[in-house]
């Protein structure tokens, strides 16, 4: 069993092309001088990958919140924001960032001081601790991690221990229901995550999101996973409907339940503190469309890729920017996605949550899971 | 079995009524927008819509017909009377009172306030929606014209009245003068005593 998933994308399998960090890259390119010592190079190196990656959630945040405005303005037969920036109120997520970076910074009185301004640094540098994971492109990316998913669902649940201790250093009741539905609800839905995960993971046989992609890299760029295995179908609806649970978006928003908990884990929180919080939520939405997109959507793989690889241009820039923009291109469908599913389902109660995450979706995920693993088994006894 | 058959059922109806939710938003999504830029863009307002009064003040004579027929009495109007022309101090309409009621503009003799379209009454304070509807105040210049015509005229009628006298007197001052000749030199006399 164990071989036939080492082996399972095996129909399929190439070498990845192999590579190295490319801010080492970077540095080995640059003309630096030959007296400046190696600690400035690493640090210079390590806060540009910094940058990087503070650019990159910030992006993400101030597009996506944009798109969701427009998105559910467009769903309800408004227009959404208009006027800020001239077209289509472009700029209006960073006049909004700009007013929440003017707002009193308020700590409660009866509140833990210390546990209330850590959490959104917890829950910030968790987002990033796993973005820092993610491959851009297949020579851009800041960490080779066979075991990148692992680490991306490692780190991206501690964000979880953000958001508690969020509820309950605010010494809110709201806060404190806010944190533990949001404790029950991602312990529930760890679980049928990561087994649906296991679904893909059988059919390309690697933990690594860039040999991931690179082993779906069929016909015309389109040998996905979700074509590979007919399994993958229904384990990407349960991925997503855990991922939406994982990242707290509606109809899974319970931990901030506006309606029944005031805001949540965040009713004391505000200005910059609550915009990390609303920061993480963004960045972790796309960061669960990444996920999805390279397991089960062919990560760098499209028809664009296939051509230039047939065209040559492999491991070229335009070759890796090509890849970078497929890959975001997806994560945002993602993305759009869930927006989508927020503006059509409405919110669900607690217990049908705790109901949905444990006795359908987690024994379903099993299901499919011993499903691909059979299906890999006998395509493997067919092929050989 | 039956429970089976419940579970695979909720499965499937949890998915189709997903697919039917986002069959309705996403075709909602692909609609134009029914909602307009309001500021910018304004929706039709119907002819007969009660928005805030505009007085045709030209035509309006001051007789405080609409006032008395306000039920909440909330139209005051002052104005001072030159004759036949008006001469314009205000004509207030308080707005925190008014109900668009409507009434003011039937009793009008000469058809001259309207309910008008506008109905934006945003005002940084109160004082502000006690709108003064006159659009100009004092006289209007036709009647300045008109009231100078008439002054004229009837400058040109008294001097034409007091030629008239004058000649009357006179003409009886020439039938007179030849009997006169002793009271005029009685007078001189008496003014040369009253120097003295």
């Amino acid at each position: 069993m164990f071989a036939l998933v080492q082996n399972g994308g095996g129909v399929l399998a190439q070498t990845p092309n192999e590579g190295t960090n490319f801010l080492h890259e970077l540095l080995l390119w640059l003309p630096l001088p030959e007296w400046i010592p190696g600690w400035a190079l690493v640090l210079g190196a390590v806060g540009a990958g910094v940058g990087i990656l503070v650019g990159l959630v910030s992006f993400i945040a101030l597009w996506s919140v944009w798109m969701e405005r427009k998105v559910s303005g467009h769903m309800q037969c408004r227009n959404g924001p208009m006027y800020a920036g001239g077209w289509h109120g472009w700029a209006q997520t960073i006049a909004d960032g700009i007013k929440l970076f003017q707002k009193e910074d308020m700590i409660p009185i009866g509140a833990d001081r210390v546990l209330f301004v850590l959490s959104p640094a917890i829950v910030l540098a968790s987002i990033f601790g796993a973005l820092a994971a993610l491959p851009l492109s297949y020579d851009w990316y800041f960490a080779r991690m066979d075991l990148g998913i692992f680490t991306i669902l490692a780190i991206g649940s501690t964000t979880t221990i953000g958001v508690i201790m969020a509820g309950w250093a605010s010494n809110s009741k709201w806060s404190l229901y806010g944190a533990m539905r949001e404790a029950a609800q991602v312990v529930a839905y760890e679980i049928p995550l990561g087994i649906a995960l296991m679904v893909p993971l059988i059919t390309l046989g690697t933990f690594s999101l860039l040999d991931a992609s690179a082993l779906q890299s069929g016909f015309f760029g389109m040998g996905w996973a979700i074509f590979q295995n007919p399994l993958c179908l229904p384990a990407f609806i349960i991925f997503w409907i855990a991922a939406l649970a994982e990242t707290k978006r509606a109809p899974f928003d319970l931990p901030e339940a506006e309606s029944e908990l005031v805001a949540g884990f965040l009713t004391e929180f505000s200005g910059i503190r609550w915009s990390f919080f609303f920061m993480e939520e963004y960045a972790a939405m796309f960061l669960m469309s990444v996920v999805g997109a390279v397991f089960f959507f062919g990560g760098f793989e499209s028809p664009a890729t296939y051509a230039l690889r047939i065209a040559g241009m492999e491991g070229t820039i335009v070759f890796s920017l090509v890849c970078f923009g497929t890959l975001v291109l997806k994560a945002f469908t993602g993305v759009f996605l869930m927006m989508w599913l927020r503006w059509t389902l409405p919110r669900v109660r607690i217990d049908q949550v705790m109901t949905m995450g444990y006795k359908y979706l987690t024994p379903l995920a099993l299901i499919c899971v011993l499903g691909a693993a059979i299906w890999e088994a006998i395509l493997h006894i067919v092929l050989n | 079995m039956v429970s089976t058959k419940k579970y695979i059922g909720n499965v499937w109806n949890a998915l189709h009524s997903t697919f039917v939710g986002m069959r309705i938003t996403g075709k909602y999504f692909l609609q134009k927008p029914i909602t307009v830029q309001y500021p910018d863009q304004r929706l039709p307002i119907p002819d007969r819509y009660r928005g805030i009064h505009y007085l045709e003040q030209e035509k309006c004579i001051n007789c405080l017909a609409c006032a008395r027929a306000c039920p909440i009495d909330c139209i005051e109007m002052d104005a001072i009377r030159h004759g036949k022309e008006l001469e314009w101090v205000s004509f207030t309409l308080d707005y925190q009172k008014c109900m668009f009621c409507e009434l003011c503009v039937y009793p009008c003799p000469k058809d001259c306030i309207h309910m008008g379209t506008e109905f934006a009454l945003v005002t940084e304070d109160r004082s502000e929606l006690k709108h003064d509807l006159l659009s100009f105040k004092g006289m209007a210049p036709d009647a300045r014209v008109r009231m100078k015509e008439a002054e004229v005229k009837k400058a040109a009628k008294a001097a034409a009245k007091e030629a008239a006298a004058a000649q009357k007197a006179q003409e009886a001052g020439t039938e007179e003068d030849a009997a006169g000749g002793a009271s005029s030199a009685e007078g001189d006399a008496g003014n040369g005593g009253g120097e003295a």
